[in-house]
């Protein structure tokens, strides 16, 4: 008997025309580690919802269709033996703890629960033990870091033993060390402890390889289930991008086997092809004789606290360069970026945008740097679309000269342009927020982790239309935890640590010397064929000497 | 500057009370402060609470308290004086107003003026104490036992403030970028950008409340019944100090009935002391509630009393 | 008894209200002296009353992240701005809160907004009085939005101006009621005219902020209510099919 069974399931949202899921038949069976797979809005995170009972319970709505858990209906099932059951840890963890302390946090659902006091306080042991948070059990929540704070999400689930453990983008708020540990800890919560994982996530690098099976969701339907290496196999040939790149890599010059970690890769590689030094890639230098558009020298910036955030910071950044500044949690990226948009005055040294000194004016750039911060609900709050756009041309004293049709033509928001910005999905209100603060025709763009939680389609059209922005001769500076979209789409890579700048300059050549800061593809190909990043790089590189006869390695 | 509670927790002996003993320690000190009259009282109460400020290193933030409560001391001495005309020993005879009548300033009045205004320093010195010595999360697990659900609301309010408090200073700096000059034109013109920030701060948190309710729903809140966990641990050293602080208690409730803690101002002074029994009842007071000063003192010097308490 | 349920706190309200006043009339009674007790003893009993009508009635979980939102944003609204240190539109959050969501939640939010913000702020004695003051702002921003449901602009534009100097006259009643002697009016007067300018920019501030952004605020509180009940549907069996 299958742990979960659905039947034909079928859910729409409350108020909504389009069904969230339309049909699905899936079984999954107990200990799996099940990857559910697809862009946004494809129905992935409502199915782990109805997977959780959530659906309808919770949010209402129409409903059609049997779930059934363990061979029973999961409609007619007490709540609270479900939540004993079936645990649900979900993607931001600011919106999941309560309570206060890190101990009450855990407690929080096993009280809910109306268990006796002594089987609480064993399972709080026990729990604070195995995630490793004895240390912070007294600590106030809202201090603990991101990675801390998912982790506590998952005890205080984990401490009400479920036996299936349904994970919802876990790490999409969090920086790629912290992303990493989560990972590891679901791996051994499968293996060791033998508990059924359902993780929806869509950026795979990390846990492709970790899963039994994986489902493709599209528009609510199961598109494709199958292992790892046949979704592979299926999606390359339709151009369906929800496979790593290392898999992308093999299935695209049509080897048999498609391996799906950078190991296999590796591996792969080394059995096919003798080690060759290639002439360094076409050199990404475009020189520009003109005044730069930003120059920071010599930048102190300490905290009220005596964190010194910025130490000795000097750059240039010409017209129509596109930079991605990358670096660990607390290297501060942000400060630099915030110090950039004149939002933080520098304590010593100067920013100066187009030639003019920041610290002198009471507007910072007076809407030459526009700033898009990491969430954009903080800009969000006019009745319509347009007039959010129409609120930053206001407050700058400037007319509409047909910018606001032009952005929102560029930025696909024309049929939007009427609804309440409130309404849209959170790639949408993204385009809004930049499309709220383009419309001054800024010299520079800063951005603060624009792709976090985006889907591949969601990142590859925000790349496109920075490269864009870039072509017009717009300065564009980003910081970024994604690696693989900074290879993709920057022309200048900057490395900061503790305050400091340490590695500055064309992207192959910072991420391609850098051993950790590389992309997938970069890792696979190191030592083979050097300054490899990207798909389309290793395609170019590889492709042509590429040996015709194929030795097929013994399947693992 | 608003993301660390008031309270610092130092790891020191009265921080390391449970709640209910602290909690009682405060509630006696209070109601004995609201409940003397008699000014020897008033300052023997004040001389305990600033030595149990002393022993949790607190005397810097006393020192802020007391600059709030120098300026309501000052109203309160300058207002009963005024507006009483109990005492008999006028020393002052001011004009006619219209509200209060003629003016006059009696000696009595001054004096009760003095005593209430130690009164409200002990009062405003005990919340002090507090809010050294009780660690916000105790409240919230003791309220925990009788009212889950509002203590629920509040701790839920409680981890939410820092991270608001960042977002509203998120949502200012989208609002600069964006042209809004908060410094610029007058009030009239300020307030509107000012509840622009509001505006938005609603409509974030309102949406992400849903998904904080999600997340409660999902680890079963609402199912049923409830139980409640506790985590903080009885030592003898609680049993000690809320010994003390009910004996203090019981002291003082047979000392007013008995008339050694009150005073009467109006329409004469009364005399300090009116016999022995007042003084010793004061010692008794004021012995029972120093006793975990008394402790923290031992605490910190002797190991072996550590390890007893 | 449903009915009874509702009404237990505008009785509660009113009788500790009663109790308060009856008291200064007879204070001889109580030897005077005894009020600076009493006074605190009545505002706890109060607010332990309107916390335990909030545990008595049926929450969903919902409800207890939106209120708690509502008294954590009422509570930034007290953290003085810097470009506007003496704006504090908290009072204004707490009255539309109650107006929209009814007097438990108005009530809850105002006592939280209260007792949170005196965490990172400390406490003092002042704590249960504000609680009581911003609970009942609610509470009665509450009721008038079951009495009133259509009460527009200007009646709350009035509304909140009075609470300002409302919550003045509760912020008072601690410091007469505790060190003042005898309690009369002139006393009260004497205490309430110290306080006057800054209630009344209280008071003016909470006009502006309802007359400016009252009615905006409650439609967006308005229309969140909405999201609150849960109603769940079978799906038509034409949909069904269209579907597969």
């Amino acid at each position: 008997m299958p742990l979960f069974q659905s039947e034909n399931l079928t859910y729409y949202y409350p108020d909504r025309e389009k069904p969230a899921l339309k049909g699905i038949n899936l079984s999954i069976e107990e200990g799996e580690f099940l990857l559910i797979t697809g862009g946004s809005g494809s129905g992935k995170s409502s199915l782990a919802r109805a997977l959780a009972g959530l659906i309808p319970d919770f949010y209402g709505g129409r409903f059609g269709g049997k779930v059934y858990f363990q061979g029973r209906d999961m409609g007619q099932m007490d709540r609270r033996k479900l939540a004993r059951e079936v645990g649900i840890v979900f993607q931001d963890p600011e919106k999941q703890l309560v309570m206060t302390s890190v101990e009450a946090e855990i407690a929080f659902g096993l009280e809910n629960l109306g268990l006796p006091q002594a089987e609480m306080s064993r399972r709080v042991a026990e729990v604070l033990s195995f995630l490793d948070l004895a240390e912070v059990r007294q600590e106030f929540t809202a201090h603990l870091s991101g990675g801390q704070k998912q982790k506590l999400a998952l005890a205080a689930v984990l401490a009400m033993q479920p036996q299936v453990l349904i994970l919802d983008e876990p790490t999409s708020q969090l920086d790629p060390v912290a992303a990493e540990e989560f990972f590891n800890l679901i791996k051994r919560l499968n293996e060791e402890m033998g508990l059924t994982i359902i993780l929806i996530e869509q950026r795979l690098e990390r846990c492709f390889h970790l899963a039994d099976r994986v489902v493709l969701m599209e528009d609510g339907q199961v598109k494709y289930e199958g292992t790892p290496e046949q979704l592979a196999r299926w999606a390359v040939a339709r151009e369906i991008p929800f496979i790593p790149p290392v898999a992308r890599f093999f299935a695209r010059i049509g080897f048999p086997s498609i391996p799906v970690t950078v190991k296999e890769g590796r591996r792969l590689l080394r059995s096919n092809f003798n080690y060759r030094k290639f002439p360094p890639l076409r050199p990404v230098v475009n020189e520009n004789p003109e005044e730069p558009v930003l120059t920071m020298s010599r930048v102190w910036f300490t905290y009220p606290n005596g964190k010194e955030a910025l130490q000795d910071i000097s750059l240039q950044i010409a017209a129509g360069e596109l930079v991605a500044i990358l670096g660990t949690n607390g290297a501060g990226k942000s400060t630099l970026l915030k110090t950039m948009a004149g939002l933080l005055k520098p304590g010593r040294g100067r920013v100066l945008v187009m030639g003019r000194d920041l610290s002198n004016e009471s507007r910072p750039g007076a809407g030459r740097i526009a700033y898009l911060s990491q969430n954009p609900n903080d800009y969000l709050f006019q009745d319509t679309v347009e007039e959010e756009l129409l609120f930053t041309l206001k407050n700058f004293g400037l007319t509409d000269d047909g910018v606001v049709d032009d952005l929102l033509e560029k930025l696909g928001l024309q049929r939007y342009r009427r609804v309440n910005p409130r309404d849209l999905s959170s790639g949408e209100r993204q385009r809004v927020a930049l499309a709220s603060i383009l419309v001054t025709r800024p010299r520079l763009l800063v951005l603060d982790e624009p792709t976090r939680g985006m889907d591949y389609r969601l990142k590859d059209e925000l790349g496109a239309m920075l490269m864009d922005l870039s072509k017009e001769g717009v300065s564009v500076v980003l910081v970024t935890h994604d690696v693989e979209f900074a290879a993709a789409y920057a022309t200048r890579v900057l490395l900061l640590f503790a305050g400091r700048i340490v590695a500055d300059g064309p992207k192959h050549q910072v991420l391609g010397q850098s051993v950790f800061y590389s992309t997938q593809i970069g890792k696979m190909c190191r030592g083979y064929v050097d300054g490899v990043l990207t798909l389309r790089d290793a395609l170019d590189r590889l492709e042509p000497v590429w040996p015709a006869r194929q030795v097929v390695p013994e399947v693992r | 500057m608003f993301d660390q509670f008031f309270y610092q927790d130092k790891g020191l002996f009265l921080q390391s009370l449970h709640p209910v003993a602290a909690l009682s320690y405060a509630g006696v000190l209070m109601v004995l402060a609201l409940l003397f009259t008699n000014p020897l009282y008033l300052l023997g109460l004040l001389l305990v609470i600033i030595l149990a400020v002393a022993a949790v290193d607190g005397l810097a933030a006393w020192e802020t308290y007391l600059k709030i409560s120098l300026g309501m001391m000052l109203l309160v001495i300058i207002i009963n004086p005024l507006v009483v005309h109990a005492g008999e020993t006028i020393i002052w005879w001011g004009p006619r107003l219209p509200v209060f009548g003629r003016l006059t300033v009696s000696l009595e009045a001054i004096c009760y003026g003095a005593a209430m205004s130690v009164r409200l320093l002990a009062i405003i010195s005990i919340f002090c104490l507090y809010n050294l010595i009780v660690h916000p999360d105790k409240v919230l697990s003791l309220l925990a036992r009788f009212a889950s659900r509002s203590a629920l609301v509040l701790s839920l309010a409680t981890r939410m403030f820092p991270a608001m408090i960042r977002q509203m200073e998120n949502i200012r700096e989208v609002q600069v970028v964006r042209g809004v000059d908060f410094h610029a034109g007058t009030l009239k013109e300020r307030l509107p950008k000012y509840a622009a920030l509001m505006n938005i701060l609603l409509l974030s948190s309102l949406e992400d409340s849903l998904e904080i309710a999600e997340a409660m729903q999902a680890r079963a809140f609402g199912s049923g019944r409830r139980s409640c966990y506790r985590r903080d641990t009885w030592r003898p050293r609680d049993s000690l100090c809320l010994g003390g602080s009910l004996l203090a208690l019981a002291v003082a409730v047979y000392g007013q009935a008995k008339g050694c803690s009150t005073f009467s101002f109006y329409p004469e002074l009364d005399y300090l002391i009116k016999g022995p029994m007042t003084v010793i009842v004061l010692i008794i007071i004021i012995l029972a509630l120093s006793v975990p000063v008394v402790l923290s003192w031992g605490w910190q010097r002797c190991p072996y009393f550590k390890a007893k308490i | 008894m449903a009915f009874w349920r509702k009404m237990l706190f505008p009785f509660a309200l009113v009788f500790i209200l009663g109790l308060l006043l009856a008291s200064i009339k007879i204070n001889a009674l109580l030897l005077g002296q005894g009020w600076g007790l009493l006074a605190p003893v009545i505002i706890i009993m109060a607010l332990v009353l309107l916390y335990w009508g909030f545990e008595q009635g049926r929450v969903s979980s919902r409800e207890v992240a939106v209120i708690a939102m509502l008294g954590t944003i009422a509570a930034v609204g007290r953290v003085p701005f810097a470009a506007l240190p003496n704006i504090q539109p908290a009072t204004f959050m707490v009255i539309i809160s109650g107006f929209v969501f009814g007097p438990r939640a108005g009530f809850m939010a105002g006592s939280t907004a209260a007792l949170v913000s005196n965490f990172f702020l400390g406490q003092g004695p002042w704590t249960p009085w504000q609680m009581f003051a911003w609970g009942l702002a609610g509470t009665s921003a509450g009721v008038m939005g079951i009495i009133f449901p259509r009460a527009g602009k200007k009646v709350m534009t009035v509304f909140s101006f009075l609470w300002g100097y409302l919550f003045g006259c509760i912020m008072n009643l601690w410091t007469w009621t505790g060190f003042v002697h005898p309690l009369n009016w002139q006393s009260f007067v004497a205490t309430y005219a110290a306080s006057f300018w800054f209630d009344t920019f209280h008071a003016t501030g909470n006009a502006a902020f309802y007359l400016l952004f009252g009615p905006s605020f409650v439609k967006i509180l308005q229309r969140f209510r909405r999201k609150l009940e849960v109603t769940l549907l079978p799906v038509i069996e034409g949909d069904k099919n269209a579907a597969l």
